[in-house]
């Protein structure tokens, strides 16, 4: 390998991507003006509009008491707002009170054309008011006088049943409400509709009579002694009418304004009850009888750290990609497109010098991209909060990071710009023109911003697992690290398996860019369309007798989503007949249609010969009876391990679900062929057949039969989904995968998943009526049949001495093979029966 | 040990044969037993129709790709143990060699040049000359995407032999290009032939071929179907000429195609 020629390579590849000026926009212009742009438009928004005054009407507003007033001559009085003059003058509070005042002084605010004038407000608003009072039985239709109908009915302000509510319902009434009820619906259609054109946003109502009502009840308490207070003072507060506030949650204006009145209405009501109080001679302090305090200890830097962890992390990785991706397609797919490639590859210089250079002219524009973007954002971050200081955003500033997450940041960047930058070019290589690039990229700029949005979410953190999942790990530890500073002690410790895994991976994608520039097919692949048909049609027709390894780990793949679905979408109605037996049911159909098919279908698809493929051989005698034996002796270790594992929390205790299907066992209300039928024979025949059949015959093809065995068996694990299960399913699948290699046939692996779980199934019923003697069995305090060490010891040695019998058979046999003596299952099969 | 000949072979092609996976038949072989021989001074004309496996054979030559079985030596470098040594020593040129669009054609053939390892000052006088000698000095500075389809090739024969290699390949050269460029794009490969290089040519214009070549070999189908000079030739086939030689032979093969289902079920 020549530095020289990896540097000329790069050399002139930068030079001709700075001579793009597409490329040169993407990456520094568009960042360096955008975000600046951006947050001036924001600032702009923000500002236009918050001062776009909202419209509140305020009915009646004559009855409201003097003391403490809401209004003031302008409005709502400032002093129940937080922030004083700033706020009222975000709200235009229209009553007839204001009106009259406004015509006397003959300055009324000119409405802009299409708007209304005050006067068609307030008549809508009357219109309204009248309605809505209507439908929720405060107004009856003839007009009684409103006070004592209205106090009467209105302990709930929206509850439109008062009216019936205490009458019970006669056969012929139920009719009656049924056309109320669509009438009801007419009517709010109605008042929705006419709100929504009303031309404010904020209707209050103050019901006829409130001042009086509210001057009852202050002089009540007033006279009242204090031991008599509690009931009096009810009565008399269930006398005053409620003031109805109206608005659409719908609609984000009416909710602006909302959000103002309501606080500005809390504080006045604040200001009511202290009156109150001090009418009635009690203390102060029971107006907040909680005494609550709220006391915030973020400083400045940590509230623009949590702003800052939450957008660097993600533009980080998001721009990482985006500088890789153009730049990888015009090196990748454009030199293809070009026809450069092929000059280039008649060139003197080696692949895997071209392959450098082009990955390191792609990384600098990754890392570039990156790095001006957040600085273009975090510069603007910080204009704009030093702008709007005093504005909306004065409690956040947004200063830059410390500089020891800056450092971190930018070591974390390059591995990161390294997979990206590697994997873009593999797959732009892979790519025939630029177009087709594009094409092969924007999945992968799909998968990696899902990853970046699953980190963003607040609960998700650093844990062991995700520090080794690429880009996952890097956004994880970039976001920690920027949280907090303090604790950052912690996080480092992930640092080492981040940094390690992320060089690991771009390493792995380097190296598969370096293969794919030394595959000729890929180099050069024909301009033919990709036609599925031809690709399925080869696929068919090149098979052999037993599956290849892809086609292994698709069956996998398959019943794995298969699994998912079942999981997510097939939730047992366990309501409705005999819950049981529904979930018996579906146990079978979900191992029938989404284990067994698929096998079996792939099998008769994809390989020539179904009798090798799923070792459908008679085997020996031995082979059977150690299958059964094994099974009986593994049984105990099995429960007792993952008892033990239980015991010392290394797995949860099993879910629900599971807990459902062992209480099924348990209850004995089935008969014990059903129970035998749908826990033992359907996963024996089932499952031998996917994982131990199609799979491990795939995996074993290579001839390398001690790794077959144990991804079959990590597989048979994951398709078990709950940790403990699969701990168990993976141990006994290394058993089954040997059962199942040393006798050539399906059968003995069979018997022994159809006992172990049989034996299974009784032990967690009665426990197969064995008497607890305490030396090899006892039971637990919920009755649960365990074993003692002797009979343990016992079941493991014998279950060594099968497993060592097996494995030197298996060495023998593989001996044998390598010298030629025996042929290998492939060619076996070839003179067995072959399915066309 | 290869056996003592007057004169040195530069390109030997032995029995080669090259199978490519095909999604219709599972396999298709492109090259089927080819063997011919090129000496310097000589220009070998690879003549077929399209879909012949010109392009295969030429690929192959210049290690691009890798030949199924059979023996390829250029100056008596074996393609596939050393390719790097190969590639030193070829130029390559065909209708498809694209060049940058954002490079002037003085920074293609520098670039070229030193990819080739040639040391700096004997690269700027070699570059000088060649953009006399092929009257580029006009388009010096220009960018690759502003130039004509002419100049394009003109830069293209630049970069093939800025390193003067001894052995220069040509692969369907002027297809696709006007008379004016087609002729200039002839007329370098005949100076480079008096200057001794050993060229190899394919095309499917027999007019080419009569014009330039020394010898040329028949390719259909994978496989050469006749090979000599071409008095050799018209001796041979009782042919009045190329075309009628080439359609005859073209015929004889689809035949024998058809007849044996050879190639179409591999």
């Amino acid at each position: 390998m020549s530095w020289k020629n990896i540097r000329l390579v790069f050399l002139r590849e930068v030079r001709d991507q700075l001579r793009d000026r597409r490329t040169l926009f993407m990456i520094t212009i568009l960042p360096v003006l955008l975000y600046p742009m951006l947050g001036l438009g924001i600032v702009e928004m923000m500002l236009t509009f918050s001062e776009q005054p909202r419209v509140v009407v305020i009915l009646n507003a004559d009855d409201l008491p003097a003391s403490p007033a809401l209004l003031d001559q302008s409005g709502i009085g400032k002093e129940w707002f937080e922030n004083g003059v700033e706020e009222t003058s975000k709200l235009r509070v229209l009553s007839e009170r204001t009106q009259k005042a406004g015509d006397e002084e003959k300055s009324v605010r000119r409405p802009r054309r299409g708007e209304k004038t005050d006067e068609e407000l307030l008549t809508v608003a009357h219109q309204l008011a009248e309605k809505i009072e209507r439908l929720h039985g405060l107004r009856p239709a003839d007009e009684a006088p409103a006070n004592s109908n209205a106090a009467a009915q209105s302990n709930g302000e929206t509850s439109s049943e008062s009216q019936t509510n205490a009458i019970v319902p006669s056969a012929n009434e139920i009719a009656e409400a049924a056309a109320t009820e669509a009438k009801l619906s007419a009517a709010q259609d109605e008042i929705s509709q006419q709100f929504g054109t009303s031309g404010f946003q904020v209707l209050v109502i103050i019901p006829k009579g409130y001042r009086a009502a509210m001057e009852v009840m202050q002089r009540e308490i007033q006279t009242s002694s204090a031991a008599t207070t509690n009931i009096n003072a009810k009565t008399a507060a269930t006398r005053v009418p409620p003031v109805l506030v109206v608005r659409n949650s719908a609609d984000d204006k009416s909710m602006v304004a909302f959000g103002r009145v309501q606080k500005a209405l809390h504080s006045w009501e604040d200001a009511v009850r202290k009156f109150s109080f001090e009418q009635a001679g009690l203390p102060k302090e029971l107006q907040h009888p909680a005494r609550l305090a709220w006391i915030e200890v973020a400083r400045e830097e940590q509230v623009a750290a949590s702003v800052w962890s939450k957008m660097f992390p993600a533009l980080l990785v998001i721009m990482a990609l985006t500088g890789a991706f153009y730049p990888a397609i015009d090196l990748g797919a454009g030199e293809k497109e070009r026809g450069t490639m092929e000059t280039l590859l008649i060139s003197p210089a080696k692949r895997v010098e071209l392959v450098l250079g082009k990955f390191a002219t792609i990384m600098l524009f990754s890392t570039a991209t990156a790095l001006l973007n957040l600085l273009s954002m975090g510069l603007t971050g910080q204009q704009m909060s030093a702008v709007m200081s005093d504005g909306v955003a004065n409690r956040v500033s947004l200063d830059f990071p410390g500089l020891a997450p800056l450092a971190w940041l930018v070591i974390l960047l390059l591995p990161l710009s390294a997979l990206f930058s590697a994997l873009c070019l593999a797959l732009a290589t892979f790519a025939r023109s630029t177009k087709e690039g594009q094409y092969y990229l924007t999945p992968l700029l799909m998968v990696v911003m899902g990853l970046t949005m699953f980190c963003l979410s607040p609960a998700v953190e650093m844990t062991p697992l995700y520090s080794v999942i690429p880009v996952v790990n890097v956004a994880l530890l970039l976001k920690g690290l920027l949280l907090n500073s303090a604790s950052s002690g912690n996080l480092v410790v992930y640092a080492i398996p981040v940094l390690i895994s992320s060089i690991g991976y771009s390493m792995l994608a380097l190296w598969w860019a370096i293969e794919l520039y030394n595959s000729e097919d890929v180099l050069f692949r024909e301009a033919e369309k990709l036609d599925i048909r031809m690709w399925f049609r080869q696929l068919l027709r090149t098979k052999d007798a037993v599956p290849a390894l892809p086609e292994a780990g698709f069956c996998f793949i398959l019943i794995l989503m298969l699994q998912f679905v079942a999981m997510t979408y097939m939730k047992p109605d366990l309501t409705r007949g005999d819950p049981g037996l529904t979930m018996m049911r579906l146990i079978v159909i979900q191992q029938l249609t989404m284990i067994a098919c698929p096998a079996v279908f792939m099998g008769v698809l994809l390989t020539t010969s179904l009798r090798a493929t799923f070792r459908l051989r008679m085997p020996s005698m031995t082979a059977m009876a150690i299958g059964v034996g094994l099974a009986v002796v593994a049984h105990p270790l099995s429960v007792e391990l993952s008892q033990f594992l239980v015991e010392h929390q290394v797995f949860p205790e099993l879910p629900e679900s599971a807990r459902q299907v062992m209480g099924l066992m348990k209850t004995g209300d089935k008969p014990t062929w059903l129970l035998l039928l749908v826990f033992a024979v359907t996963p024996a025949i089932c499952e031998e057949l996917a994982f131990r059949g199609f799979i491990l015959s795939g995996l074993a093809r290579g001839g390398r039969l001690a790794i077959a065995v144990g991804i079959s068996s990590m597989m048979f694990g994951i398709i078990h989904m709950i940790p403990q299960q699969a701990f168990n399913a993976a141990l006994l699948g290394l058993v089954l995968g040997l059962l199942a290699v040393y006798s050539r046939s399906l059968f003995p692996a069979m018997a022994f998943h159809f006992c172990n779980n049989a034996i299974a199934t009784f032990h967690a019923g009665e426990g197969g009526g064995i008497v607890a003697d305490g030396v090899f069995f006892s039971r637990d305090s919920d009755g649960f049949l365990r074993y003692e060490a002797p009979l343990l010891i016992l079941c493991a040695i014998a279950g060594t001495l099968m497993v060592v019998y097996m494995t030197k058979i298996v060495i023998r046999d593989q001996d044998a093979k390598r010298r030629g003596l025996v042929p290998d299952f492939r060619e076996l099969a070839d003179g067995e029966e072959v399915v066309a | 040990m290869a056996p003592f000949v007057s004169e040195p072979r530069m390109i030997r092609v032995q029995g080669l044969f090259k199978e490519f996976d095909d999604p219709r038949s599972g396999i298709f072989r492109a090259l089927d037993n080819v063997s011919f021989e090129v000496r310097p001074g000589e220009i070998y004309g690879l003549l077929g129709p399209n879909g012949a496996g010109k392009t295969t054979c030429l690929r192959i030559l210049s290690t691009v790709l890798r030949p199924t079985r059979g023996l390829v030596e250029v100056d008596g470098i074996n393609v596939v143990r050393n390719p790097e040594g190969v590639r030193s020593r070829i130029g390559f040129m065909s209708c498809n060699t694209g060049i940058y669009d954002r490079m002037t054609a003085w920074e293609m053939v520098e670039y070229y040049g030193r990819l080739y390892g040639i040391p700096e000052e004997k690269l700027q006088a070699r570059i000088t000359e060649l953009f006399n000698v092929l009257q580029m000095n006009d388009i010096r500075d220009r960018l690759g995407g502003k130039m004509s389809t002419g100049m394009k090739q003109k830069v293209s024969i630049a970069r093939t032999i800025v390193h003067d290699p001894p052995v220069i390949i040509f692969d369907e050269p002027t297809s696709g290009l006007d008379v004016l460029v087609a002729r200039a794009v002839l007329q370098a490969v005949a100076l480079l032939r008096d200057q001794g290089k050993c060229i190899i040519f394919s095309t499917h214009i027999m007019r080419e071929v009569e014009k330039l070549c020394n010898r040329i070999g028949i390719i259909h189908r994978g496989k050469i179907l006749a090979e000599g000079t071409l008095p050799e030739l018209a001796d041979k086939y009782q042919q009045p000429d190329v075309e009628e030689l080439f359609f005859d032979l073209i015929q004889r093969r689809e035949e024998e195609v058809r007849n044996s289902g050879e190639n179409s079920e591999a």
